[in-house]
């Protein structure tokens, strides 16, 4: 596999935010948090009118798109950066550009971007090939 | 600041679980199908297994780990930030135990936020029959302190 510093890496795309996934996610992780689940419990905080995201899938979402660059790779290190939320209904797409190659180690940056509201996740990551 | 009490003092409290947390292959698989990805055909677990397995294995609720700050969950903790170093992947049908601790509770005040308290906590995953971490991470929430607002 040939990696090159600046490759950007293949996008990896969630077309639509799911009220499911949410609840799926809340037994996962064994946090029953009302704002992942309850419409009405978003409003009540004053956190808008969807069910927000629960971080960690944002990250999933990264990982997704990490391992599908790198085939057969390993994940070594990986920091994640919360900046904003992600909604219900949202679109997102995790991209990512190598930063360096050091024999089979990989180093990359991350986005996961929400359509027309920018940059909700970010990080670097160090991939095993 | 100096207005403000100070954050409690935390550093150091024990996370231990007593919990075992096993990655079974339907909630794997089930995972997987719900962020777009089949799960993989090595045994592996999704990574995300990392953040799953320790919050969930833990030795206290994420509410009990705010009660422990001082703080109601009801008030609505944000994630800021979680990093992650693995030594070995996750594997399906595989079972682990956690240990780790709070590391520091900070206050601070934001422009954007007010006063809040920024906790980071450290997290270990073992298997559960004992030896070496798999991996480490270190998760940062803030905490935002309403009542402290001016």
């Amino acid at each position: 596999m040939s990696v090159t510093v600046g490759d950007s890496l293949p996008p990896f795309t969630i077309e639509r935010i799911s009220p499911e996934g949410m609840r799926d996610w809340s037994v996962f992780l064994a946090d029953p948090n009302p704002i992942h689940l309850d419409v009405e419990a978003v409003r009540a905080k004053g956190l808008g009118d969807k069910r927000i995201n629960q971080g960690p899938i944002n990250v999933a979402y990264v990982i997704n798109m990490l391992l599908a660059a790198f085939p057969g790779g390993r994940i070594e290190a990986m920091d994640s950066r919360f900046l904003d939320n992600v909604y219900e209904g949202d679109r997102v797409t995790a991209t990512g550009t190598v930063t360096a190659v050091e024999g089979n180690r990989v180093s990359c940056t991350f986005t996961l971007d929400v359509d027309g509201r920018g940059t909700v996740n970010s990080g670097t990551a160090t991939i095993a090939i | 600041m100096s207005d403000f009490p100070p954050a409690p003092d935390v550093a150091g409290t024990a996370l231990d679980g007593i919990k075992v947390f096993t990655i079974s292959a339907g909630e794997n698989a089930a995972l997987c199908r719900s962020i777009g990805v089949e799960p993989a055909a090595d045994g592996s677990a999704h990574p995300i297994y990392y953040y799953i397995a320790t919050q969930v294995a833990m030795g206290k609720t994420v509410a009990g780990l705010c009660e422990t700050c001082e703080f109601d969950v009801d008030d609505g903790p944000m994630m800021g930030s979680s990093g992650v170093r693995f030594t070995a992947p996750l594997r399906v049908g595989e079972s682990y135990k956690v240990t780790g601790e709070i590391l520091s509770l900070v206050r601070k005040q934001s422009r954007k936020l007010g006063v809040m308290d920024v906790l980071t906590y450290r997290l270990r995953l073992h298997p559960a029959t004992g030896g070496p971490a798999l991996l480490e991470t270190d998760n940062v929430w803030v905490l935002p302190r309403k009542e402290l607002a001016a």
